[in-house]
């Protein structure tokens, strides 16, 4: 046999080919994805012993398959976290009333193992998927199923999809030196329900408008934070129900001239705890000769504070609910992504770089009294696909 | 280790599945299975059934809006456009159109002038593609998947019977072989490759123990008039027929690239051998004197 050259044009026909349904059957797709997310240390401005305090890091290890049987698709995902660092316990005024993060140490130091089944299948008319997946930390274990529906009408150029998920959640916070009266056990349980539809309007240009209501039952509360209220700290403490609506709309739009698309994205959220969000996102996709691409995107992010949420209370709330989250305070956020992928005959990489910075000044409308625990962070991400 | 030969017509021509495997009722359901897949491709991209995929694309040149198409249909136009660059516009899947003015059956030469009116219509560069969206702009213009269809459909043919638990088989269908797997002993497939002016002869022998085996030539529709052989391999530039070799086969892992450098090649004409020796995949020429060329080992 000839020793293969494995030519340009080979190599581009064959990546073709293999790009068919079912050409590739026999081979099974795997990929592995590592990324390390840091979070910025807490200035010592914005701490209550006046020191920088190093907060969260997290190493994700993520291993994934998918093997076409026939018809059926099977996949599996395997995902590995670790997590350490300080976060913010609760918050308090300083002598001037300047609200300073008390941290909670570097004493979480946590591990995450999270598996994902999937098995999607023709159901005529629809493509089915059905998921189920069992997530585990020292603390905490969920148990999660979901199923979704996909129509396409290939006259219209529409393509329907719906689709519904359910989460069981138990929390079993530890006892330590952050959390000495914390609950025993507790649990929650999340419903979420979503349909959309995309439409081809020309050759170059797709939009999708989706739609995406959640609904959040039981201990929504974090059991490691607390609420500074006149001088005493108090668990924190949320409604046990909270329901969510999001609307969001997608434009894809392929420039030939360029070889390039423009992604952009906006979604507007909702909740009854009286949260407004709006995020818009814009990425270009850009083609390089020899299987290169690269995708710089910029994002925006805004909200508004949840109703019963404060820096710190000088007196309790009559509904008794308290909260500093930083997650439910008002604030914006900014984010800068650069993507860069290759793709050669078996095997693609990807590596890529974020930077996220949250701050009261962002948000679209003032905010008077920033959270001092939002984040700043970095995350680098680096992927591997190969197919045999 | 049971043995299931399976004989059927499909996509114009004979194909037959040869499949081993411990239990016969695996063998009748797995060969049932990839005979449904190879008739679910012909009726989806027939062009002589009103309600494929096909007929709807080409019902709709002219259209400036032109139809979205399926994910399979979508990647089976990438395959078509990759093919087409690599061939620098000579594998074109829309030169079907020239079968107006060919016709092979009363050994008619078509007059220039009906070529040149068909010509502005040929010509993959002309129609917009851009998943999941095809606009033939020209009325008129049309696709035509016979140039692949039949190669992508052994591939699939050979999917379905791996997903049936087969690991041992051989997938012909007219003349386009793909095998899974040795036979059961661990010997190579043996296959004959054709002799372009003896059909029922082969001229080699090729063992193959996985991948396909593509094979073309100017004896698969042609006429002869006035000594001269006017062959189905129609050059989409000049809308006449390409003088080239008479057989010429080559190997792959999948068919569909196999049989697409097969006709790449025999599109080339003289210059197939040099393009094929550039491509890097196993080949063999067979010159109208029946002469053998080519890097593909022969048994």
């Amino acid at each position: 046999m000839a020793a293969i050259k494995n030519s340009k044009a080979l190599a581009a026909l064959t990546h073709a080919a293999l790009a068919l349904p079912g050409v590739a059957a026999a081979e099974v797709q795997t990929d592995y994805l590592y990324s390390f997310y840091q979070e910025k240390d807490t200035p010592g401005s914005q701490t209550s012993s006046g020191q920088s305090v190093e907060r969260y890091q997290i190493h994700s290890h993520m291993f994934r398959a998918v093997m076409p049987m026939g018809e059926n698709t099977l996949g599996a995902n395997l995902t590995y976290e670790t997590m350490s660092g300080a976060s913010p316990w609760w918050v308090q005024p300083d002598t001037n009333g300047k609200p300073v993060n008390v941290m909670s140490g570097a004493s979480i130091r946590d591990e995450r193992v999270d598996l994902q089944g999937t098995w999607s299948l023709p159901i005529e008319p629809f493509q089915a998927a059905f998921s189920l997946g069992y997530s585990a930390e020292d603390d905490y274990e969920a148990l999660n199923g979901g199923a979704e529906l996909e129509l396409r009408d290939d006259e219209r150029g529409l393509t329907w999809t719906g689709g519904l998920g359910y989460s069981d959640d138990q929390l079993k916070p530890e006892h330590g030196t952050s959390s000495p009266n914390v609950i025993d056990s507790e649990s929650k349980s999340t419903l979420t329900l979503y349909g959309g539809a995309a439409m081809v309007l020309n050759a170059a240009t797709v939009v999708q408008a989706n739609i995406n209501y959640q609904r959040g039952d039981g201990f929504l509360s974090d059991p490691y934070k607390l609420a500074w209220i006149g001088g005493s700290t108090v668990a924190d403490s949320r409604p046990d129900g909270r329901q969510s609506w999001a609307l969001s709309g997608k434009l894809r739009h392929h420039l030939a001239s360029s070889n390039a698309a423009i992604h952009v994205d906006y979604r507007y959220f909702h909740d009854d705890w009286e949260i407004d969000a709006h995020t818009l996102e814009v990425a270009w996709h850009q083609v390089l000769p020899d299987q290169w691409r690269i995708t710089p995107a910029l994002r925006w992010y805004s909200q508004s504070q949840a109703f019963f949420y404060a820096p710190y209370y000088q007196a309790a709330r009559s509904d008794g609910f308290a909260s500093s989250d930083y997650r439910l305070s008002p604030y914006g956020a900014v984010s800068a992504r650069l993507d860069v992928s290759k793709a050669l005959e078996n095997l693609a990489l990807g590596a890529g770089v974020e930077w996220y910075d949250a701050d009261g000044s962002y948000a679209l409308k003032s905010v008077d009294v920033a959270n001092p625990g939002l984040v700043e962070y970095l995350s680098f991400q680096a992927r591997i696909t190969y197919r045999f | 280790m049971r043995f299931l030969h399976h004989p059927f017509h499909a996509l114009g021509g004979p194909c037959s599945l040869q499949l081993h495997a411990a239990d016969a009722a695996q063998l009748q359901r797995a060969a049932a299975a990839a005979e449904a897949e190879v008739r679910r491709i012909e009726t989806k991209y027939s062009r002589y059934r009103e309600d494929s995929v096909l007929s709807r694309i080409n019902a709709s040149a002219g259209d400036a809006q032109g139809v979205t198409v399926d994910a399979e249909t979508a990647a089976l136009l990438d395959y078509a456009t990759a093919a087409h660059e690599q061939s620098e516009g000579l594998f074109d899947a829309s030169s079907g159109v020239l079968r107006r003015a060919w016709d092979f059956k009363a050994k008619q030469l078509p007059q220039q002038a009906q070529l040149d009116a068909l010509l502005p219509l040929v010509g993959w560069q002309r129609l917009l593609w851009q998943s999941p969206r095809i606009v033939l702009p020209l009325r008129g213009m049309e696709l035509d998947f016979g140039g692949f269809g039949k190669e992508y459909a052994a591939d699939r043919a050979a999917a379905v019977l791996q997903a049936a638990g087969i690991r041992h088989a051989l997938v012909e269908l007219g003349g386009d072989i793909r095998v899974l797997g040795p036979q059961p002993d661990g010997a190579p497939w043996r296959i004959g490759i054709r002799h372009p002016r003896a059909p029922e002869s082969a001229i080699a022998t090729v063992e193959l123990v996985g991948g396909a085996i593509a094979s073309s030539g100017d004896y698969e529709r042609y006429f002869e008039r006035d000594g001269r052989r006017y062959s189905h391999i129609l050059d989409p530039r000049t809308g006449w027929p390409v003088e080239s070799y008479a057989g010429i086969s080559v190997l792959a892992e999948q068919c569909l690239v196999a049989g697409t450098a097969t006709t790449i090649a025999l599109l080339k004409g003289r210059e197939g051998r040099d393009w094929l020796q550039e491509l890097g995949l196993p080949w063999l020429l067979i010159d109208a004197a029946g002469k053998l060329e080519g890097s593909l080992a022969r048994a």
